[in-house]
This record gives C-alpha cells, structure tokens and sequence, in this order.
C-alpha cells in the first residue's frame, strides 16, 4: 500500500471538503450541510506540504512539463516515459505543483506559477485535453490512491511493446516507434480521444497498488468517462462501450466540486424457476 | 447485492414452490373455470374460486376486493396483469359494458388509450414476468415497477425497474437529467433495491403489429452508484487477504 499511503501522506483533506457521497447508501443522512461550518479559523483545511519537491519544465508546445528531478515515490504511477524522459500531463502538474510536491519551471527557468496553470486549465480545453472538471476528478481519485492515466495514452513505450508482442505474436515492433520518440503523434492520438461537448472516456483508473509498474501497468480497472450537462442516453453508452472495447465503463458528474461516479451495467436477469 | 430472503425457511419455501409453478397452476385452473374479467376504468374485477383466490395470492396477481359475498372472492387486476393472464397466458377473457368479449386488439387500444406509455410497460412487465419474477406495482418506491424473486411474503424485492423508451415522448422524460439519477438512487439505496433501468425499443420489422410482444425488444441495465472510498478500502481488504492466503 506504499502508493497509497505516499498519496495520502502529504494531505490532510478533510475529505468532504472535495469529497463525493460518501453516506452509506443504505441510510439516508443529512451530511451534506454538516461539512459547512461557520466559524473562525480553520476554515479552509491545510494542506501538509512536502518537504522535497520535484522540479519539471513546463513545454508550452507539448502541453505537458518534462520532469527533471524526481523526489518521492509519485513517480512510479505519475507521468508517462518517452524516451528516458517522464513527461507530466496538465492534470498530473497541476496536481502535485497544488499539494506542493513540484517546482515547476518555464522554459527560461523562471517559476511557472499555479496561477498560470490554472489559466491554461480554462483558456482552452482543447489545447491541453484536460478541464477544470476532469482535473477535479483526478484530484478526488489520487487523493484516495488510485492510479489514474490518461485514457488510452500508453505509460511507458514498453507496455505498449509487450500489448503488441502479446497479441501480434513477437512481430517486428517498428524500431523508431518502439523508441516512443517524443513527437506530435502521441499528442495527435491523445486528443484524437477527446471529443468535447459529450460524454466522453477521459481516464484509465487502476486500483491503488503500490506493485504498480509503468512498463507493465496491466489493465486498468475501468474507463472513466467524464459526462457533460446531460446524462448520457442508452445510444451513447453503448457506443462508448465499444469504442473503449469492452473496458468497464464508469460515468462521472461534477456538480459544484462534488464528484459522483455511476455505472450503467448491461445485465441479464436470470430464468427463475 | 445478494436476495434478502425473509429467513432460511422462507428461501426454502421458495425453493420447494418455484413461481413457474404456481403460475401455471393459476392458469389451468383460470382456464378451467372459463374465467372472465371485467374491464372498469384502469381496472379488471375477476371473481375467484377458493382454490384461485390461494393461487392468485401466491402468484401475486390482483388485488384482493373485501365483499361480504361467500362463495367467491373478487379480484382486482391491474391493466398489466390482465393483459398478460389474457394475451400471454391465454387463462382469461376480459368483456367490457354488454359482457362482450373484446379481442386483444380491442384491449390493447383500450389500455393505450387508458395509460401513458401503456405498450412499453406491458412489454416490460411481460419481460420480468416470462422469467418468472413476480412484479408488482412501484408506486411506492416512485418507479414503475418493483421485482421480487419469489413471493413479496418470503423475500424483499431486489429491483426498482424504471422503463425508458427512445420513442416515446412521455415516457423519456425519466431519469433525463442528473438530479432525477441523484433522486431515484438515494431512494432505491435508502430501500435496499437496485436501480434496474429497462430500455424498450422498437424492433426494425415492420410487419409485426404494434400489439404484439414481439413488436418491441428489452434491454437490462443497473445503475449502480460508485463509491471510491469504499472502493478502496474494500481493494485493500481483498489484497490483505490475497497476501495471507499467499503466504
């Protein structure tokens, strides 16, 4: 539970503060106006910060920061490897530069403020494949210890060599994609994902798991699939149902910072006798 | 989430007496009787023998009527059951004003006309019912329908059912947004039911009449909520155990 435990080290959230539902479904508590408090002080919980940070370099053309400096033990389930490098997605820098773990550079190694990745999070989505209410989610499931990807984007080039190897036999994998140079294409494939305005898959979600592996992060636990305004119809669900292959689907809402996760199982009620 | 039977000897009762059973022993003897139903309003009143009033208990259709007549007990079926005992089991005829036996495309517009959305319930309920689950009214729970596994006397019911249709106008106006999910899954988790959401739709063939079953097809959906916390702790548990058993 190592992973687990390095997520929750650092924080001291009180959880409803960010938090889902957590009553218990089977009884029916007014807690929601019991997280709100009115009284001086504390209002807004503390964060515990890092003594360490790591440092990366926000690359403006990539959308994403290149790591330069890894402290702590994040890393084994935080950014993807191209090349030797780890490179931090908008989501994964923002998260760690809120809970102090990362110095986060511009490329003339001025400091990047969390106020100027907060601007890239609302001046277009697009750009960066990552909204304010997709990165509330991410938040709320690191904060518990989950191991969250980008949807669809491979951890390290490895695993997708081995995915290759598995299902193609030991087919010649093509020697300059196998390297996983960092070009556009990644990129082109990560927001070829992404389509706005809808329901849409946004995150890979492991379980926590502190034997995790990037070159070897197996299959995530379900796709986690970001809703729009609207819940999404019968049409919708099935055709993200086989465009995410077979994957376990769950749908996510946010709704005032409040994160609510359902799934829609297709089942077979049995004959009885 | 597992059936809650009401005690061992209750899931043992069910075991002995499988619905299908009891259904089918209503339906001989429905037939037998020549029994017929009248149809008033959104209701069909049936008279039954002592031996179908124990059948139509056990089976859960109807709604016993308190008369101060002796011999025989008086029913009251909803529009579902009706049409069901009378199109799909064959066991009754339904009359309407001047005892004259309507045909099932007669009842059919009949219902329709009495009941928004009256074809796909009927298709749902007919759906639940051919699998032998019992289905009772959901009013009371604010869905359509609520399943029950056996007899409501021997096991709480396990499904909510909302049906949806994409056609139908009306009826889609369920669960359309989030807090009409956030409302019906407080509710179904507060009950200790699960959220079970059939869709009907229209089958493409368009020789088959609209008041046939086959007309329409079911699909099965639960709408279950997540919750990561639990999750997590539960993941942990089961890794605990996985290590010890490992070791």
């Amino acid at each position: 539970m190592e992973a687990e435990a390095d997520a929750l080290e650092s924080l001291s959230f009180g959880e409803g503060t960010h938090g889902c539902d957590s009553d218990s479904e089977c009884c029916v508590e007014d807690s929601v106006d019991d997280e709100l408090f009115y009284a001086s002080g504390d209002i807004i919980p503390k964060l515990q910060f890092r003594k360490e940070a790591s440092k990366v370099r926000w690359i403006e053309e990539l959308g994403m920061a290149e790591v330069l400096e890894k402290k702590g033990k994040m890393w084994t389930t935080t950014g993807i490897v191209r090349d030797g490098k780890t490179y931090c997605s908008i989501e994964e820098t923002l998260y760690l530069g809120e809970v102090g773990a990362l110095d986060i550079l511009n490329g003339d190694d001025t400091p990047f403020l969390l106020s100027d990745i907060y601007g890239k999070l609302a001046e277009d989505k697009n750009r960066h494949g990552c909204s304010w209410e997709s990165f509330e989610v991410y938040r709320h499931l690191k904060f518990l210890g989950y191991i969250v990807g980008r949807c669809g984007v491979p951890w390290s080039m490895k695993s997708v060599k081995m995915k290759m190897d598995a299902r193609e036999g030991m087919e010649e994998f093509d020697s300059s994609r196998g390297r996983g140079s960092m070009d556009n294409s990644f990129i082109t494939e990560m927001f070829g994902n992404l389509h706005f305005g809808e329901t849409r898959p946004v995150f890979d979600v492991y379980p926590p798991n502190s034997k995790f592996r990037k070159s070897c992060p197996g299959a995530p636990s379900f796709v986690l699939c970001l809703t729009s305004g609207h819940p999404p119809s019968r049409q919708e669900i099935e055709d993200l149902e086989t465009r995410c292959g077979g994957s376990p689907l769950k749908f996510c809402i946010v709704e005032h910072g409040r994160v609510s996760f359902l799934s829609f199982t297709k089942v077979e009620l049995p004959i009885l006798a | 989430m597992a059936p809650r039977w009401k005690g061992k000897a209750a899931e043992a009762k069910a075991l002995a007496e499988p619905m299908s059973k009891i259904v089918s022993r209503l339906q001989s003897s429905l037939i037998e009787s020549n029994s017929q139903g009248l149809l008033s309003g959104c209701t069909v009143l049936l008279a039954a023998d002592p031996e179908q009033t124990e059948l139509f208990n056990h089976a859960c259709f109807g709604r016993p009527v308190i008369t101060s007549e002796k011999d025989k007990q008086w029913f009251q079926l909803s529009l579902e059951e009706a049409l069901y005992l009378c199109s799909v089991m064959k066991c009754i005829k339904i009359v309407g004003e001047n005892t004259c036996v309507k045909d099932e495309e007669q009842l059919w517009h009949y219902m329709a006309s009495k009941r928004a959305g009256f074809p796909i319930l009927f298709k749902a309920y007919s759906h639940l019912r051919m699998k032998n689950w019992v289905v009772r009214a959901g009013s009371q729970y604010g869905v359509d329908f609520v399943a029950y596994r056996h007899h409501p006397a021997l096991v709480h019911s396990e499904y909510a059912v909302l049906v949806l249709s994409d056609e139908d106008g009306d009826r889609s106006a369920r669960l359309r947004v989030w807090s009409d999910f956030h409302c019906t899954l407080r509710l179904c988790g507060s009950v200790a039911k699960t959220l079970l959401v059939l869709h009907v739709s229209k089958n493409g063939n368009g020789a088959i009449p609209p008041s046939s079953l086959d007309h329409y097809r079911v699909e099965e959906r639960i709408v279950t909520r997540w919750n990561p916390e639990q999750s997590r702790e539960n993941q942990t548990i089961v890794q605990k155990e996985l290590c010890k058993s490992g070791t």
